[in-house]
């Protein structure tokens, strides 16, 4: 048992790692496909770790809306923008140094937060695995309204583009 | 103004169009197993074993016919097919004895499939019923030299080949031939001595 | 259920089982489990590519008969070793790459795009105890892994440099993200009637004869759900991404050899897992009398992939216009009415359930039709002026 153990311990940081390493990529690439399909690996990569953790639902959902439905829409636009996907884009510009500095400084506060947050653990709820029942239990009962709220929301937004689609009448 | 009718008060309901597609494809796919090929079935000829039925007047390479023997072919040698042919694909040679005096039959008779485009004057212009359109199409050779020049050996058939392929020409040629031959005779006989013809008289 | 019948029904499952116990007799626990693993992927890793093959030739040989030839049956007896054929042609074309294309992901678009492919296998139950992994989100996870199939046909139409390959690239963007839609919403009222994600226990929930395509919103469903299937795995009459007479070959024109193969592999394995999980959605899985499990799974399986391939050789290709059309304004709101329609026929039993819900789906399909007319223009007349 420990080798199969200690096998998967090494599976799971090779993981972490690998994800890491596209992550970077998406921002240092020079291409924007190349740097948009480390996008789509990177997210790859995060719902595995979801399943690692036993989060089965969050990895689907999360394969399935960035890397189905965002990253495929974002690449559909860097193939109508050819020629940006062409050639190689300049990756900094005069606010390069400000912006360095201001997320040094971000980085800096987050992490001190992070930090000297105590984080308390509920005992009852380590080990505790939460099946797709439970969420859905919990949409519909204990967090009904947001939900319902956000289900408006998306209606709007699909009546907006309707709207926005819709050809206009020549008079 | 009339609108453009488009046939659509047969299919009132979307949809029964694709069925009705879906029927004839399902039904081609039952005749496929069922059916023979004049009633809607497979009409696919597997080549190789199964050989296209030709009909009577198809015709592609020329070749010689001869009555009695190869050695004796009704060509002979006068070289109007070898000067009419279009692509100029025949050679004759007329054969000739030890004196040198020529014999009235090719010493060397060749004809190039691969130059030849079938429009078979030779057998239009032949004046003596020896060249005719052959039906073999199963001629296909590695080299386009040596496999497709078919000398006089392979050329000659003998008269029973052509009457099998081409039975109504065949009749009519050698029908002619006799009648011509008859003519010759009666032509020639006053000619020979009486005794030979007496029973007549 | 007689011993002999069981004995064929669970045979698969006892032949594993076997394998198991005989190496656990040699080796560590922990190797056994690997071995469960590693035994459950070389079959679901040879069984994709061995269907993949012998579907190439089904496909053949149905569309040849449909079309009055024979197909393909000159290697082997009825042409059974044409794939086999076939796989030593691929493998020994010249792969070309064209001279501006980008390299890499040019070379990784095949390779990526028979991932999804093979991972959906996993949750397809094949018969009673024969699923590979039995996730308690399958349904979501062939969902989620099946819309990732859209980002290799991008890379590889994207890295080939090639205006058909882009165009073709462009049109399986539209259309995987439209049909998509319709095709996740046709199974919620399945979820909801089964109360689960789990494909085995979907199955488990169609015991009997009670498929869920006997049911009013089960066949409206399962309808949806294969016109779907057929447009997300590109197949005809939705086979735009690829049309021959337009694109040459669409996203895969570029490529060559063992490149293409792979893309084909893809989609020959997609059009057998989308088909397998219709079968586990509606047509009740494995369930079915008298045969082995597995025996009713395949078969359901294979006559919705014949249904693919009639047609294949029944119906013209879409407009593109026609093709967004029908997914987003007969399919999407037909779907929407069939997730109220199934709730409607849980909550109201006997027999005004099934009526009203029949009723109801008959009314706003025809509905709909009706809406969707295509406008005739009126016919023009130009008087000339002498």
């Amino acid at each position: 048992m420990d080798i199969l153990n200690f096998g998967i311990k090494v599976g799971i940081y090779a993981l972490m790692a690998g994800t890491l390493v596209l992550a970077v990529g998406v921002v240092t690439l020079r291409n924007l496909f190349h740097s948009a399909l480390c996008l789509a690996a990177t997210l790859i990569g995060t719902a595995a770790l979801y399943l690692v953790f036993h989060a089965e639902f969050l990895a689907a959902v999360q394969i399935l809306l960035y890397v189905g439905a965002v990253v495929t829409v974002i690449i559909f636009a860097i193939m109508l923008t050819e020629h940006i996907a062409e050639r190689s884009v300049a990756q900094r510009n005069r606010q390069s140094l400000p912006a360095l500095l201001g997320i040094l400084v971000l980085i800096a506060v987050t992490g001190r937060i992070l930090l000297k947050t105590p984080w308390a653990v509920n005992p009852a709820t380590v080990g505790a695995r939460v099946t797709v029942a439970d969420l859905g239990a919990a949409l519909m009962g204990t967090y009904v309204f947001p939900f319902e709220l956000v289900s408006v929301i998306l209606i709007a937004a699909l009546i907006g583009a309707v709207i926005v689609a819709k050809k206009e009448k020549s008079s | 103004m009339t609108r453009p009718q488009i046939a659509k008060e047969k299919n009132p309901v979307f949809g029964t169009g694709i069925l009705q597609g879906m029927w004839v494809t399902m039904k081609n796919f039952i005749d496929s197993y069922f059916k023979k090929a004049d009633q809607g079935g497979i009409f696919t000829i597997q080549y190789p074993e199964e050989l296209c039925r030709i009909s009577e007047n198809s015709r592609n390479f020329p070749f010689l016919v001869y009555d009695a023997a190869p050695d004796s072919p009704r060509c002979t040698a006068c070289g109007i097919c070898e000067r009419e042919c279009p692509t100029k694909c025949i050679h004759v040679e007329m054969a000739k004895d030890t004196a040198g005096k020529p014999l009235r039959k090719p010493a060397v008779f060749e004809i190039d499939y691969g130059l030849c485009m079938n429009c078979g004057m030779c057998e239009d212009v032949c004046p003596f019923d020896s060249i005719f359109m052959d039906r073999v199409y199963e001629i296909a050779g590695r080299d386009r030299t040596k496999d497709m020049l078919i000398g006089k050996d392979a050329l000659l058939k003998p008269n029973a080949y052509f009457q099998k392929i081409r039975p109504k020409d065949a009749a009519d040629i050698d029908a002619r031939r006799k009648a011509a031959e008859a003519k010759k005779a009666a032509a020639a006989r006053p000619a020979t001595p009486p005794d030979a013809g007496g029973t007549a008289s | 259920m007689n011993p002999a019948m069981s004995f064929l029904d669970s045979i698969f499952v006892n032949l594993k089982l076997w394998t198991l116990n005989l190496i656990g007799h040699f080796l560590p626990g922990w190797a056994v489990i690997l071995a469960s693993i590693v035994i459950s992927g070389v079959v679901i890793l040879c069984l994709g590519p061995v269907i993949m093959m012998y579907l190439t030739l089904l496909e053949r040989k149905v569309v040849g008969r449909m079309q009055n030839r024979y197909g393909p049956n000159r290697v082997g007896p009825w042409g059974l070793l044409q794939p086999i054929a076939d796989g030593i042609k691929m493998f020994t074309k010249e792969d070309i790459v064209p001279t501006n294309a980008d390299k890499v992901i040019h070379l990784l678009a095949p390779i990526v795009i028979v991932v999804p492919a093979l991972m959906v296998f996993l949750v397809v139950p094949f018969g009673r105890d024969m699923t590979a992994a039995d996730l308690s989100i399958g349904v979501l996870y062939f969902i989620a892994v099946s819309s990732v199939t859209t980002l290799p046909i991008f890379m590889g139409s994207w890295a080939s440099r090639n205006k058909y390959s882009m165009i073709g690239g462009m049109r399986t963007a539209a259309q995987m993200i439209s049909y998509e839609v319709p095709m996740t919403l046709a199974v919620v009222p399945v979820i909801m009637m089964s109360q689960s994600l789990s494909t085995a226990s979907i199955v488990n929930a169609q015991e009997g004869l009670r498929w869920f395509v006997f049911t009013p919103w089960g066949l409206a469903g399962f309808v949806i759900f294969f016109i779907c299937t057929v447009a997300e795995c590109n197949r005809p009459p939705f086979d735009l991404p690829e049309a021959e007479s337009e694109l040459v070959a669409g996203f895969h024109t570029e490529y060559s050899g063992m490149k293409f193969a792979l893309f084909y592999m893809a989609e020959y394995m997609n059009a057998f897992t989308l088909s397998a999980i219709a079968v586990t959605l509606f047509l009740g899985g494995w369930q079915g009398p008298f045969l082995p499990s597995w025996v009713w799974f395949f078969t359901k399986t294979f006559a919705l992939i014949f249904a693919m391939i009639w047609f294949r050789a029944t119906f013209p290709r879409f407009r593109v216009d026609q093709l967004m059309g029908i997914a987003w304004k007969l399919l999407l709101p037909l779907t929407l009415v069939n997730m109220l329609v199934a709730g409607l026929w849980y909550f109201i039993p006997g027999i005004t359930g099934w009526v009203g819900a029949a009723v109801i789906l008959a009314v706003s399909f025809l509905g709909l039709t009706a809406l969707n007319k295509p406008v005739i223009p009126e016919k023009r007349v130009y008087l000339l002026e002498n």
